[in-house]
């Protein structure tokens, strides 16, 4: 449960609000790379915390991310034609550079210099990892790029999609730190998913449905131990790492890719989930990258010429209540992604946590809550800049590992729970 | 025509949510495990609390070889005596809070307890990272048979939002 003001408070992203400063202090994913493939290429329409924006990469391939509205008469600029370095207003020609300054207001005469005058917000986009990346906090406070280890392995090793997910952001985090569902909601996948099958660690999964937890507290955000009995009176343990304010790392199967999502808002009944697949050794194989853009694993396929799943709530996640009865899949929706999205959304665009009835087993949940209070506290009392900013806090991984009874994983699985340069991540 | 899950999942539709209470209050049992936890507990018994019971468990670690008996094992915070299988079987959940590096072996005998009688059961340990991994290791190894879930927090203030969100 939680009280409503702090649902709120957490909830709320737009501009000015205190968890919408808390986002505005990180790197944010605002669009794939692929999305602003070539210079003077169509300027794609962006929305994030609460903010319509603008993206275009202009004639020398500078990126610009700008507020979407002409300063002149409110005309949206995604109507705009991308020519000689900048974007022109088709209404009356109001032309705007990559950092929003208007270049030219051909009204008016040159020599008046007016158009220095007008200047549209912008934000820096920069690419990393196959992604564009945003920072939209104040210019003085700009932490360095991220360094998220799927974003920094060559581009053969990595794989990034995205898809629209018609809730607000914290209860789809939630979700990504939510160990328990797994047994449940996904256990029809974990041997038939060609990004999860024949891992030996699911036979540990399947086997035990009521895992014990352990929740530590790390530099950046979270570790969540979900421990189940292997053999010889060992435990198999899973690893999820969660990263403030909304990166997750899922624990590893086998020698397949590991995964992971950000959950960024767009506004408070809408985020982006951002899904990737990367192995920290070896280049994804053709199997493997033909499944991700089929949407096996955490992918999903599209409605054709958008980032909107094809199985959503206007078709009812395409639920087939056959498969639900025969156990094929557990909830009677088609794939990993789509099973959670549809619970999630299921909620509402905001879920009311006055109503919720935790157990002992969403301590993940309550501490990622807690912490992310805690947080914007701290920034909003003393400016403290928050956990997940360092980049020390992302050098990390999950892990799946089977240690002695007697050992604390987060001793036990120290070195496996970092980024280790030319050493695969640690898994069963 | 709209969806059913399209209609359903607007917010308009969020409102028509029934707003009568879906559960009733369950008995959370907290237990101090050692000394500096005791204070934490006692700290903690003072916020406002609807279900929440604050014990504890320090005064009774039995010597090797001691024979003990769980009546009037347990104490509250008041300094009187209380029986353990009468505490737990009135607990849907107990909370054992535990100091990383002090002895807390009585957790064996809450958790033998909370198992006999099905309770689940929830080790919160704090002070953690001002103490080695070795050390902190001989901590957990007390705590981990027992504690169906089991949670490392760097703030006192933790256990507090811990017991809000499940509603003691």
């Amino acid at each position: 449960m939680l009280k409503k003001e702090q649902n709120d408070l957490l909830t709320q992203t737009g501009p000015g609000t205190p968890a919408g400063q808390l986002f505005r202090s990180y790197w944010l994913p605002a669009l794939l790379a692929s999305e602003l493939a070539d210079n003077d290429c169509p300027p794609v329409r962006v929305k994030l915390l609460s903010e319509r924006l603008l993206a275009f990469r202009d004639s020398q391939g500078r990126l610009g991310l700008i507020d979407e509205f002409c300063a002149h008469r409110g005309v949206s600029l995604w109507f705009g034609r991308n020519e000689q370095n900048g974007l022109r207003c088709p209404y009356h020609g109001w032309k705007y550079d990559h950092t929003g300054q208007c270049v030219e207001v051909p009204s008016e005469p040159v020599e008046s210099g007016f158009c220095k005058k007008v200047k549209l917000k912008s934000y820096p986009l920069v690419e990393r990892g196959g992604v564009l990346w945003t920072y939209m906090g104040p210019p003085d406070k700009q932490p360095p790029l991220p360094e998220w280890e799927f974003a920094l392995v060559p581009a053969e090793q990595s794989f990034m999609s995205k898809r629209i997910q018609e809730s607000n952001w914290l209860q789809a985090l939630e979700g990504g730190i939510d160990s328990s569902h797994v047994s449940f909601l996904h256990r029809g996948d974990l041997d038939s998913d060609p990004l999860f099958r024949g891992a030996k660690a699911n036979q540990y999964n399947l086997r035990d449905s009521r895992p014990v937890f352990e929740v530590v507290e790390s530099a950046g955000g979270l570790y969540i131990g979900a421990r189940r009995d292997a053999e010889n009176g060992n435990y198999y343990w899973r690893i999820t790492q969660w990263v403030m304010p909304a990166f997750t790392m899922i624990p590893p199967r086998g020698n397949h890719p590991v995964h992971g999502h950000f959950w960024v808002p767009i506004d408070d009944e809408n985020c982006w989930t951002w899904s990737f697949d990367y192995h920290p050794t070896r280049p994804l194989s053709q199997d493997e990258l033909r499944a991700m853009r089929e949407g096996k694993g955490i992918h999903v396929k599209y409605l054709p010429g958008t980032f909107r799943p094809f199985a959503n709530k206007d078709n009812d996640y395409l639920i087939d209540r056959a498969a639900q009865k025969s156990g094929r899949t557990f909830s009677g929706v088609e794939g990993i992604a789509m099973q959670d999205a549809s619970l999630q959304e299921s909620m509402g665009p905001i879920v009311d946590r006055m109503k919720e009835n935790l157990v002992s087993t969403d301590n993940g949940i309550i501490m990622a809550r807690h912490r992310l209070l805690r947080a914007v506290k701290a920034l909003m009392d003393k400016d403290m800049p928050p956990p997940g900013i360092d980049l020390a806090h992302q050098h990390v991984r999950s892990a799946a590992v089977v240690l002695p009874p007697d050992r604390p994983f987060m001793e036990a699985a120290k070195e496996a729970l970092s980024v280790r340069a030319g050493v695969a991540h640690a898994s069963v | 025509m709209l969806s059913e899950s399209a209609r359903a999942t607007s917010a308009a539709e969020a409102r028509f949510r029934i707003d009568d209470a879906n559960s009733r209050p369950r008995a959370i049992k907290v237990i101090a495990l050692d000394r500096p936890s005791e204070a934490v507990v006692k700290r903690l018994a003072q916020l406002p609390w609807a279900s929440a019971t604050f014990l504890t468990a320090v005064a009774n670690v039995p010597r090797a070889g001691e024979r003990f008996s769980v009546q009037g094992w347990l104490g509250d915070l008041a300094g009187h005596t209380k029986d353990l299988i009468g505490e737990i079987d009135s607990a849907d959940l107990v909370v054992m809070v535990a100091t990383g590096g002090e002895n807390v072996q009585v957790a064996s005998i809450i958790g033998e307890a909370c198992s006999l009688k099905h309770v689940m059961t929830t080790a919160l340990v704090l002070g953690a990272t001002s103490i080695s991994d070795a050390v902190l290791s001989q901590t957990l190894a007390q705590l981990r048979p027992w504690a169906l879930m089991l949670v490392i927090a760097s703030a006192e203030e933790y256990i507090a939002d811990m017991l809000a969100a499940l509603r003691a």
